[in-house]
């Protein structure tokens, strides 16, 4: 009896002890695969990149890559046009992000609001977003072709003379392109998420306030946007960090001319690397900006904590 | 709970095996006999050439070395560099390569290419007959890389609805008669630029630099200050910079993807002129038919009728693990038949032997035939497409109205300094 018993309580514990292990190892399992991912394909070659950018690296195995310490980074703070570069991927966030999310804010607003063909509205602005970055380029370049392009050809028309306005040739009209269509692709992803924001709105609030006699304004002010505020920084923090990943538009459409002017960090460093074959000098600038886009996310991921 | 565990460890494994399993693939079950080469190349696919290439060129080499197959792997143009520079850098490259000319010295000085005038068996013959011009784009520091495959420039092409329009009855014969005639067909009201010219950079601006007498450097590559800001470069680049200036050269001369390029316009009427390649013949013939149109090669200026060289080498990257077949390869893609095959489907010989029966086959080739024995390489420098963007750049900002003189003195330094790192 005695032994039974202990039999039994034995393989209870035993159980319980399993679970338990279980119970921590289980989600670890279910991170694994994708951790295995991230570690292989994202953290091995940043340690690779800032390995290569201390290095006068040839790509060919087996050949000698001698260590230069400091350099690169010392020739690209020299670099006036890693400074050209750094100004156009500041003003790339300054000018795309909040357009972005004040246009994607209004656009889920009227959309909550229940306007007429909301399904329609809604596939028209989300439709950028899963569209391809290199066909809208494309596209764009064809509109601000200052010959043949279209935005020209409507000028043209509607001032009843002839408009060649050489849009992606000159520094600020291409950049000023480059903005627009971050923008017009951007909008929808912003809307998406605020939209599902506006759902969860608290409702009695809003419609207390509006009963206590609060305007419209008051009921935005001090209503509906402090209890949106996790979500803007949400939003806020994958823009910039987005803004940051300027590359293709660039690329394709201005190739970072005239005469560097439109050049943001990574379109730069890809030249260095691909085109001139500077690949440590190149992977220099790209852990410049990696170091930068790390700083901003731990900021404001300690802003996001502080405020939620 | 164990059963739940199980699951989990085993979805692991899958996805794990299916993250790392898929170059095992390729190695397995091949007989031990056959060898297979891989050729990277970017030939056309909407027209004749990679079809050639795959249907009558490789069967006939495969029928005449039984145990070597050949693969054509085609990429974008754009593509090809950075996959090649992967493969090469993951130590699995492809066996040989059709590559830009203007990146073998580049390649080279990585380490990453065969040297062929040590490696190859009857190289020098080989190299006899091919082109000088072509020939010179793979050498670096005294050993070559590579063998020019095809070639190509760019001669005058002019509208000869327009030239009739504007009372002009031959093409221009000197280089002060093309700017001549450039202002005359320029016509606002029409949208029609006397002159096209499709970018800053030395493949579009340097037919008009040579010809004029001007240069980019020394004949030995170690210098550019005192050429490219010598008093005729500059007096060149002036005229052309006054020419887009008034308006007479189209505003594709800024270069980029914001205008209408040459060979989009000139059968639409917007250029009267242009300078270009074959292949836009090949081009015209399908789509604009009815365009009426001549050829000729550049009209001389003090330099005389120099033109640029383009065109691809065959080369072998260092990493290949079947050298000696792919050397086989390599000779039989420069034999006449090859070479004539090719050049029926748009690919000009670099062979001189061959110049007479490829004419034949191509009529149009004519004009371009007789510009190559003249026509001039880019500067063969590992630097070059650093010196072309450093140039390219600075011509842009003249363009954009900084003082000609000044900023060609600092790109002269700029290349100076780049030229410094090959140690003369």
């Amino acid at each position: 009896m005695a032994v039974e018993e202990f039999n039994m309580q034995h393989t209870t514990l035993y159980r319980k002890k399993v679970s338990l292990n279980m119970r921590h190892l289980f989600p670890y399992l279910i991170i694994l695969p994708g951790l295995i991912f991230y570690l292989l394909f994202t953290v091995y070659p940043i340690y690779s990149q800032f390995q290569i950018s201390f290095l006068h690296w040839v790509v060919t195995p087996g050949a000698v890559s001698p260590f230069v310490g400091l350099a690169n980074y010392i020739q690209a703070f020299h670099d006036p046009v890693v400074l050209v570069a750094a100004r156009n991927t500041a003003l790339y966030i300054i000018a795309t992000v909040p357009p972005q999310m004040i246009l994607g804010m209004i656009a889920a607003y009227l959309l909550v609001t229940k306007i007429p063909g909301a399904a329609i509205w809604r596939a028209a602005i989300f439709l950028p977003v899963i569209t391809s970055w290199v066909v809208v380029s494309y596209l764009f370049s064809y509109l601000f072709n200052s010959q043949e392009g279209l935005v020209n050809g409507a000028l043209s028309v509607l001032l009843h003379k002839d408009i060649v306005i050489p849009w992606l040739q000159d520094t600020w009209t291409a950049n000023g392109v480059i903005w627009l269509l971050a923008v017009w692709k951007g909008i929808g992803w912003s809307m998406v998420v605020f939209l599902a924001a506006f759902m969860n709105l608290p409702k009695d609030q809003i419609e207390s306030a509006r009963v206590d006699g609060a305007s419209s304004l008051r009921v935005w002010w001090h209503v509906i946007l402090p209890s949106l505020r996790p979500v803007i920084t949400f939003v806020f923090v994958m823009l910039v960090i987005g803004g940051t990943q300027a590359f293709i538009s660039i690329f394709l459409m201005t190739q970072g001319g005239p005469a560097n002017s439109t050049q943001v960090m990574l379109t730069y460093s890809y030249q260095q690397a691909f085109v001139f074959f500077n690949f440590s000098y190149a992977a220099a600038i790209a852990s410049i900006m990696a170091v930068l886009t790390f700083g901003l996310s731990v900021l404001f991921i300690r802003v996001l904590r502080e405020r939620g | 709970m164990m059963r739940k565990l199980a699951l989990v460890l085993f979805s692991v494994a899958v996805l794990v095996l299916a993250s790392c399993g898929g170059s095992s693939s390729s190695t397995a079950s091949k007989p031990a006999t056959t060898v297979v080469l891989h050729f990277w190349n970017a030939y056309n696919t909407t027209d004749k050439e990679a079809s050639t290439m795959a249907n009558v060129i490789i069967p006939r080499f495969e029928k005449e070395h039984p145990g070597i197959k050949v693969v054509s792997d085609v990429f974008p143009y754009s593509e090809l560099l950075p996959k090649l520079l992967a493969a090469i850098s993951a130590g699995n490259p492809p066996d040989l390569v059709r590559s830009d000319i203007i990146w073998v010295p580049q390649l080279a000085q990585q380490g990453a290419l065969v040297p062929l005038s040590k490696d190859l068996p009857g190289f020098s013959k080989l190299a006899k007959e091919t082109f000088p011009g072509p020939l010179s784009t793979c050498e670096w520091k005294g050993v070559y890389y590579g063998l020019p495959l095809d070639t190509n420039t760019q001669v005058l092409f002019y509208n000869k609805t327009d030239f009739a329009a504007a009372g002009i009855q031959n093409p221009p014969s000197t280089l002060s008669e093309l700017f001549q005639d450039a202002v005359k067909l320029t016509n606002p009201a029409k949208h029609q630029w006397g002159l096209g010219v499709d970018g800053t950079d030395i493949w579009n601006v340097s037919p008009f630099i040579w010809s004029y007498g001007g240069s980019f450097t020394n004949p030995t590559y170690t210098k550019a200050s005192g050429y490219l800001n010598g008093p005729t470069t500059v007096a060149i680049i002036t005229k052309l910079v006054d020419m887009y200036m008034k308006g007479y050269i189209g505003n594709d001369f800024l270069g980029g993807s914001g205008a209408i390029s040459g060979e989009q316009g000139f059968p639409k009427g917007q250029y009267a002129m242009y300078i270009d390649g074959p292949w836009a013949v090949a081009t015209y013939q399908q789509s604009f038919p009815s365009l009426s149109y001549g050829m000729e090669p550049m009209p001389p200026g003090a330099g005389g009728s120099r033109s640029v060289t383009g065109g691809e080498d065959i080369v072998i990257p260092a990493g290949s693990k079947h050298i000696k077949q792919a050397e086989l390869f390599l000779k039989f893609l420069l034999s006449p038949w090859a070479q004539l095959k090719m050049a029926e489907v748009g690919q000009m010989s670099v062979l001189k032997t061959i110049s007479n029966q490829e004419i034949a086959a191509v009529p149009y080739y004519a004009p371009f035939a007789k510009q190559l024995l003249t026509a001039e390489a880019r500067p063969p420098v590992p630097q070059y497409t650093q010196l072309d963007t450093d140039f390219s750049n600075g011509l842009q900002e003249i363009l954009k109205g900084a003082p000609i003189q000044a900023t060609l003195n600092s790109v002269a330094s700029q290349i100076d300094a780049l030229l410094a790192q090959n140690g003369g």
